[in-house]
């Protein structure tokens, strides 16, 4: 190896390591302070541990309240994993048509579509709210799943992809052996059309999994709420009640270990499909 | 061009029905209370009765008075500036590290690029709310384990008072959305062809050459991308300055324009002037996020066609 | 787009606050998408003999399924389901009034005191004496019944309030040769004494209005008044004046922190004896026990400072309600359910248990029932100290519409003038003039007082 090389690795790997640092240290925390006392978490220096007991408190804050912690995750799978999925297929549907089948109207579609982006979503949950109380689905897992299949970005990302993926000349040779538009669609748009799908699943799981406004303004009832949700109404009774501290913070971790498992594993799959879109925008 | 092909119809058909079950729900989900909360700006509500208890009330026609109420509100408008200013440093700085670790981990100096990227991209899958209370932790006072680190070497840090508290939650900005980001760019780059870069070392153009002048180009359309998604989300700051502010008096509570909607709404009941305040920062990110794509050329535009 | 218009006929009836005009209804839909409301709340019933019907009740109190239960098993005909509302930054107040204007509100819900008079703005609450609450007004400590009365209406029945006190570190104090002090003026001259120890003995929280509002009601302000037709709002008035001047020089000379009270940074110095003492309410040691144990056995309570030597001023910080929604389909019983929740002997035991507070019933336990923490202070009769302060409690103090608004306008302006150098009286004056606008904005009649 060249000095000028072994410069350049030492450099690059000084800089990795620094910047892993940084990212990691809260983690770090987190990990530490999920074995503490509420106590222990104001008193005690926060980056060593204290009295750990990480089985005895994790235990209270998956039985706490009849165990509705475990309830809470459920909840959350629930509306992250069908709401994405819902939600993928829909776009991909929609996607489709616009990458597909020029038709009048196509841009304008798009365009309205896409400011959907800018409207920030604290605005939009009090009408929905309204919206939704007037069909009498308020404080149902419905309200909170229907609107979160709603992905304009992954319209956008699966308009672009199938533009790019999916031959025209394919589709023709499938019309002209009388394929109908659905089979089409479903049989060889959809495969085509995987690797941008799979990100587009991940983006609206993590975009629900990480939602609190929209369930806080919709659901009254605790048994329903997702997981972000509950631990933060933990954190608005814990003056009164400061186990309740305690429980936030190993709630907290409980629920960022998975996702981050998940996203860790699935990385490659954020890899392929996630600038899809940008390559060409 | 007289007659509607065959083709056309069927066409049109087609995209109807794959189009539908997406637009009636995006009708539902968007279109409607977008509309709703436009109406809703353009009211208010009217009191009757003695005490204003108990008597009717009525939702009249305000025209734009909510609009100016909200613009003669000084802290309204000085959460604009604040955010703006945030947008200003944090973006710029987020893509930058964003690019740096990307250009970094797909150099050929490095190791355990897996590792790495992993614990990059490991923030993103803490949501915010909870990334806010981790981080809040980690600055107050008494408790931060960094303070009482930074005062061991006699730095005296207050990561809550007025002057730093933007910047505190501009790292916490930072940490969550740097990998996400620095992913984006990593994809893009493992798109340009791999003979692109043979070429040019061949030419003898080193690392740092290579980086600059080849892919920093390349990757051009997925730093468009990030940025606009970057300013978007900084005009609707929102769940850091709210999670913060019970433990920074620094905070107050129209720190963001978002923030200010929410308490206008949430706390003060009156969903008229919040929903005004909602169109107004609807309408300041439209603005900037195409004003920002016209400013980084025509090929924004062309996207998608 | 279809003509809106909140009030429709036929919706359900309410009696207004002076017991005048007809109801309005709280039906809403959407611009457009509906047709002028949400008819499914019908009239309310009276339920006949042997049906069974549940209610909801929205609280956000972990303790509450207990007593809840415990009347479930006992009126097996009138269920009663709890349902909790996030409480955080207010967020169950906004739920509330959300709820109420969709026309699906809950049939009962836990209130504060002083968020009450909000919910009458948007016809929220049911009168209770529309069916016959006024008869259970014995039952309970008089100032606190009539915190929920304005005109001649009934609404909401007193569960908990929090008469305030001021905890100290005795062992600190003993140390440090100080008394625990009795004035205003003695409580400053503490503080000298213990800012030399290097220690702050409280914080001014400058976003922490419910307390303010303490100190105001300790001293004789009258913030709210409702007079004829109008309300007369007088936040900038004399003794809240002397209020914020005191306090003004207590921060100007560094005698006192301002950092928030009750969150981390707070509760390290509790533990490490940074702050030894806390201008708290009754509910305040389950706060103190959980989150600085190891200070177990040093705290003890004793009555607020006074403005002059020898008086007995006392004053309220927190407290609940039961109250229950116009739109309850079977008021009579929401109504029996919500005085049993707070008059039964053993639903008392269970708030006790749960932390709620200082029972607004006159009867059904002992104030030796609420020294659940004995040992933590010493075993002092620490509840004594706060049975007695609630018993000099100004009883004429009222609450407003709007006071969510209004702490949220004082904090933001205490917040400034911490930074600015701006004064206390500077504040109040603004937040005078704010409040005075934001009720014209919400369409009511309101006089500058003070």
């Amino acid at each position: 190896m060249t000095p000028v090389r072994l410069r350049y690795r030492i450099i690059t790997c000084t800089l990795l390591t620094v910047a892993a640092v940084y990212f990691l240290v809260p983690v770090y925390w987190l990990v530490v302070s999920a074995t503490k006392s509420s106590g222990d978490l104001f008193g005690s220096f926060g980056f060593w541990f204290a009295n750990p007991r990480p089985i005895e408190y994790l235990g209270d804050v998956l039985t706490y309240d009849n165990g509705i912690y475990v309830r809470w995750f459920a909840n959350s799978l629930l509306y992250a994993g069908i709401g994405a999925l819902a939600a993928t297929l829909l776009s991909a549907a929609a996607g489709y048509a616009l990458a597909k089948f020029p038709f009048p109207g196509r841009e304008g579609i798009f365009n309205v579509i896409l400011a959907g982006v800018l409207i920030p979503g604290t605005a939009l949950a009090l009408p929905l709210y309204f919206l939704f109380s007037g069909f009498g689905m308020s404080n149902t897992y419905w309200s909170v799943l229907i609107p979160s299949v709603v992905s304009p970005f992954g319209v956008y990302l699966c308009r672009i992809y199938a533009a790019a993926a999916v031959p025209d000349s394919l589709l023709e040779a499938a019309r002209i052996d009388g394929a109908g538009e659905w089979r089409i669609f479903s049989g060889l748009g959809l495969r085509l059309m995987i690797p941008a799908l799979v990100t587009v699943f991940l983006f609206q799981f993590v975009h629900i999994w990480n939602n609190y406004f929209l369930p806080l303004v919709m659901l009254s009832d605790s048994d329903l709420y997702p997981i972000q949700l509950g631990l933060t109404s933990w954190t608005g009774y814990a003056d009164r009640q400061p186990e309740l501290y305690q429980y936030t913070v190993g709630g907290a971790f409980l629920s960022v270990l998975p996702l981050m498992i998940l996203m860790t594993v699935l990385q490659r799959y954020w890899r392929t499909g996630l600038t899809e879109g940008s390559v060409k925008a | 061009m007289r007659r509607p092909t065959r083709t056309e119809a069927r066409n049109a058909r087609a995209a109807a029905g794959f189009l539908l079950p997406f637009l009636a729900l995006f009708l539902l989900c968007f279109i409607a209370p977008i509309v709703y909360a436009i109406w809703q700006s353009l009211h208010k509500t009217e009191r009757t009765g003695p005490l204003g208890l108990g008597g009717a009330e009525r939702e009249v026609f305000a025209g734009l008075a909510n609009y100016a109420q909200a613009l003669a509100d000084d802290r309204f408008l000085s959460g604009f500036g604040r955010v703006l200013l945030f947008g200003a440093v944090q973006i710029p700085l987020m893509i930058i590290l964003a690019t740096v670790l990307a250009l970094l981990l797909e150099s050929a100096s490095a190791r355990w690029v897996t590792f790495f990227r992993s614990a990059f991209f490991l923030p993103y899958g803490v949501p915010g709310v909870i990334a806010s209370i981790l981080w809040g932790f980690l600055y107050v006072p008494g408790i931060s384990p960094l303070v009482k680190m930074a005062q061991e070497v006699g730095w005296d840090v207050d990561f809550l008072s007025r002057g730093t508290v933007l910047w505190s939650i501009a790292n916490i900005v930072t940490w969550q959305f740097t990998g996400y980001n620095m992913l984006v760019l990593i994809s893009q780059l493992k798109a340009v062809p791999q003979e692109l870069y043979e070429a040019a070392r061949i030419d003898g153009a080193n690392a740092r050459q290579v980086a600059l002048h080849i892919k920093i180009p390349l990757i051009r359309p997925a730093l468009v991308l990030t940025c606009v998604f970057s300013i978007i989300g900084t005009l609707q700051l929102f769940a850091e300055p709210m999670v913060l502010r019970p433990l920074a008096s620094s905070i107050d509570s129209g720190y963001t324009p978002n923030l200010h909607a929410y308490s206008e709404a949430f706390v003060g009941n009156n969903q008229h002037l919040a929903a005004a305040e909602a169109v107004l920062l609807a309408l300041v990110a439209c603005v900037l996020s195409f004003g920002f794509l016209r400013l980084v050329g025509q090929r924004g535009k062309e996207d998608g066609r | 787009m279809r003509t809106y218009d909140t009030s429709f006929p036929g919706g359900a009836r309410r009696r207004s606050v002076l017991g005048g005009a007809a109801a309005v209804a709280a039906g809403f839909a959407l611009a457009g998408c509906g047709d002028g409301g949400d008819d499914k709340k019908a009239a309310p019933k009276e339920r006949k003999e042997g049906q069974k019907v549940t209610l909801t009740f929205w609280s956000w109190v972990p303790g509450i399924d207990k007593p809840v239960d415990l009347w479930n098993s006992k009126h097996p005909e009138v269920q009663v389901k709890v349902e909790k509302v996030s409480a955080v930054n207010g967020a169950q107040y906004a739920k509330m009034h959300a709820a109420i204007k969709a026309g699906n509100p809950p049939d009962l819900a836990q209130i504060e005191f002083p968020v009450v008079p909000s919910f009458l703005l948007d016809n929220g609450l049911l009168d209770l004496t529309t069916v016959g609450g006024e008869r259970y007004k014995g039952k309970f400590v008089g100032w606190q019944w009539q915190q929920s009365v304005f005109g001649k209406g009934v609404y909401a029945v007193p569960q908990a309030s929090g008469p305030m006190g001021l905890f100290v570190r005795q062992d600190l104090f003993d140390k440090w040769d100080i008394e625990p002090p009795a004035t205003w003026d003695e409580y400053e001259a503490a503080a000298r004494k213990i800012r030399k120890k290097g220690a702050w003995i409280e914080t001014f929280a400058p976003t922490n209005g419910n307390r303010f509002a303490g100190y105001a009601w300790q001293a004789g302000a009258k913030w709210y008044a409702a007079e004829g037709d109008s309300w007369t709002v007088a936040i900038d008035d004399e003794p809240t004046r002397k209020v914020a001047d005191y306090w003004e020089a207590l921060v100007k000379q560094k005698l006192v922190k301002t950092i928030p009270d009750r969150q981390n940074a707070w509760y390290k110095d509790l533990q490490t004896g940074a702050i030894p003492a806390w201008l708290g309410a009754s509910w305040g040691d389950a706060l103190l026990v959980g989150n600085a144990p190891g200070t177990k056995g040093k705290w003890r309570a004793v009555p607020l400072p006074q403005w002059t030597k020898g008086a007995n001023a006392q004053a309220n910080w927190g407290g609940s309600t039961t109250a229950v929604f116009a739109g309850a389909t079977y008021p009579k019983d929401a109504l029996d359910f919500a005085v049993w929740l707070n008059t039964d002997p053993e639903a008392i035991k269970l708030l006790i248990e749960g932390g709620y507070g200082f029972p607004s019933a006159k009867t059904g336990y002992e104030t030796s029932d609420l020294d659940v923490h004995k040992d933590f202070f010493g075993g002092q009769a620490y509840s004594e100290v706060f049975r007695k302060a609630g018993d000099h409690v100004d009883t004429s103090w009222q609450w407003g519409p709007g006071v969510d608004t209004l702490y949220q306008r004082l904090g933001d302006a205490f917040t400034e003038a911490l930074s600015s150098g701006e004064s206390f009286r500077s504040v109040l004056k603004k937040v005078q003039a704010q409040t005075v606008s934001d009720l014209k904005g919400k369409g009511l009649k309101v006089e500058s007082g003070g």
